[in-house]
């Protein structure tokens, strides 16, 4: 026999399945916010980000490549609005299209063996998935238009070191978010091989956001 | 160095093994089931299966002096198998969790045992005479998630825990009655149960797989998603720690780790084999793996592998052969337990993972 007496429309049914119980818990991190569990990280405006930019432009004007990657490296922007995020982002992307292919190893091991390289590497890594992740719903996000989000515009290519990019005439925008990826790509294959797969475990692992 | 001793036992996961004291009898968990196996020769034979839990069990503890087995499982029960000459007796614990237990340690005086859980707490478990049954305190306090692991301090009061809040704690688990005072220690000197004596984060906030006292329980080790391992050493009572130092690694994530003496380390995981970190005070570093590569009789045992398989797949776009990873294990290594000690160093040690292998490496 069994021991449930009374069968209701409810319980017949699995709806109670899908009941949250966590929201009914007063312990239950539904209800309390999982930002106290991390420590806060340093507020960032986007004049700040726009400072910092024309800072590592200088740099790079200045033909030092290395120090403007450092530079960019070592202020990452996770709390701040997203178009400081944005411009960043931006930021970063230009240091690295001005970096030639064979630089980018022995520049790469430079870094990560300096006391805090691995962290910077995990950070120019952030940089790559986000780049990444921008260039490829590129154009969608124009056509939504959903916030200051231009990164068709970001990446268009600048006279580098890649005879890849160079070598064309007439860059249509599909051809350069390709060229544009193809420069993430490479980077993103330098610092796997110098930083390991850690280094990517680290990055879906953090949860500072750049 | 000989060559490790490789045993494999069948093919499921390894969830958690122990070894008796006299290392003749190995306890398995298996599912939904502990697997006894006892020493014949060179191998282990399958002598008794426990079965109590109906869900699978998470972890398992030997006690070395008492005999007695603790389990506890997902079914959010502890079990506690005392040895009798009819076989093993269960009894249940009152853990009063709602959602599963994870993992479960002997205190090393054996009066107690810690288990820790998915409801945000760790009930810490003791014998109460007058009415002849485990019951369980809550340490409940600053946790947030799911406690993963726990490990002990030498003085059986204070506890660590690792938690997928990203945090690695050391807590006081003093209970009045059943615990003489200890003596004070960097990491406190009053303990009245539930003193927080130190709250650790890793850089990234990965969820923290393994803790780990050093012998002397002056310094405590532990491991991260972010493939980190990170060494702490207290000070003094509520001050910041004399040091904390973090080892990034270029390897997959660990999920064990033991202490080999104050200076060195050994913790393996994804890559499926355990490596040896040295270091101190002033500095830790990897010096290397455990297993030599060019181990003779690689050939043996063979069977395929679905990770293996997929890597090459992935790597060289092989579908055929080589589906046979370079190490001993085949898949992730999740536990590691010493096996045979000297002092406070580690002479053997044994591992098990997600492959049904346990092997007993010579450090």
């Amino acid at each position: 026999m069994s021991i449930i007496q009374q069968h209701t429309e409810s319980s017949l049914t699995d709806a109670w399945r899908t009941i949250n119980i966590d929201a009914l818990d007063p312990d239950s991190s539904q209800n309390f916010p999982l930002s106290t569990l991390h420590p806060p990280q340093p507020e960032f405006s986007d004049p700040d980000a726009r400072n910092l930019q024309s800072q590592i432009r200088q740099l790079l004007q200045a033909g030092d490549a290395e120090g403007a990657l450092r530079s960019a490296l070592e202020n990452p922007i996770y709390n701040a609005p997203d178009l400081a995020k944005e411009t960043h982002l931006q930021t970063v992307i230009e240091v690295l299209q001005r970096i030639k292919v064979n630089e980018m190893t022995p520049l790469l091991q430079k870094i990560y063996n300096d006391d805090r390289g691995s962290e910077s590497l995990d950070v120019l890594m952030k940089y790559l998935y986000k780049g990444m992740a921008a260039t490829s719903s590129g154009i969608s996000s124009q056509h939504t238009g959903n916030g200051p989000r231009t990164p068709t515009k970001l990446m268009t290519p600048q006279a580098t070191g890649f005879s890849q990019i160079g070598n064309r005439s007439g860059i249509t925008a599909g051809d350069s978010t390709g060229a544009a990826m193809s420069v993430l790509l490479s980077w993103h294959e330098k610092v796997v091989d110098v930083a390991g797969l850690g280094c990517i475990g680290r990055v879906m692992t953090d949860f500072r956001r750049v | 160095m000989s060559a490790p001793e490789v045993h494999h036992l069948f093919h499921n996961p390894i969830a958690d093994h122990s070894f008796s004291a006299d290392r003749q009898t190995l306890a398995i968990a298996r599912d939904t089931t502990v697997e006894l196996y006892g020493r014949v020769g060179n191998s282990f034979k399958l002598k008794d299966e426990l079965k109590g839990h109906d869900k699978t069990v998470t972890s398992i503890d030997i006690a070395p002096n008492s005999g007695r087995i603790v389990t506890c499982s997902q079914d959010r029960n502890a079990l506690v198998w005392e040895p009798t000459p009819q076989g093993y007796k269960p009894t249940l614990v009152l853990l009063r969790i709602n959602r599963a237990a994870t993992f479960v340690r002997w205190s090393p005086n054996e009066t107690k045992f810690a288990v820790g859980s998915g409801d945000r707490l760790i009930a810490i478990c003791y014998f109460e005479e007058e009415n002849d049954w485990w019951v369980s305190k809550h340490l409940k306090k600053p946790i947030r998630s799911t406690i993963t692991t726990v490990a002990w301090h030498p003085n059986s009061v204070l506890l660590a825990a690792g938690s997928t809040d990203a945090h690695a704690r050391v807590l006081s688990s003093f209970i009045k009655g059943v615990d003489a005072r200890p003596e004070p220690t960097a990491w406190g000197e009053r303990l009245p149960f539930n003193t927080i004596c130190g709250e650790y984060l890793n850089n990234s906030a990965g969820w923290i797989h393994s803790v780990a006292f050093s012998p002397s329980g002056d310094a405590l080790a532990f491991a991260a998603h972010d493939s980190s391992i990170t060494v702490v050493y207290p000070n003094a009572p509520e001050q910041p720690p004399r040091a904390v130092v973090t080892i990034n690694t270029q390897l997959l994530p660990f999920m064990s780790l033991i202490w080999n003496g104050e200076a060195e380390i050994i913790a393996a995981g994804y890559d499926c084999e355990a490596f040896r970190f040295k270091g101190g005070l002033n500095g830790w570093q990897l010096s290397g793996t455990i297993e030599a590569k060019s181990r003779p009789g690689l050939g043996d045992a063979r069977e395929e592998s679905a990770l293996n398989m997929f890597k090459q797949m992935d790597l060289k776009g092989k579908v055929k052969d080589d589906t046979q990873l370079k190490t001993v294990h085949q898949n992730t290594v999740t536990m590691l337990r010493p096996y045979e000690t000297s002092g406070d160093a580690v002479a053997k040690f044994s591992s098990s993972g997600v492959d049904g292998r346990l092997v007993i490496w010579n450090v």
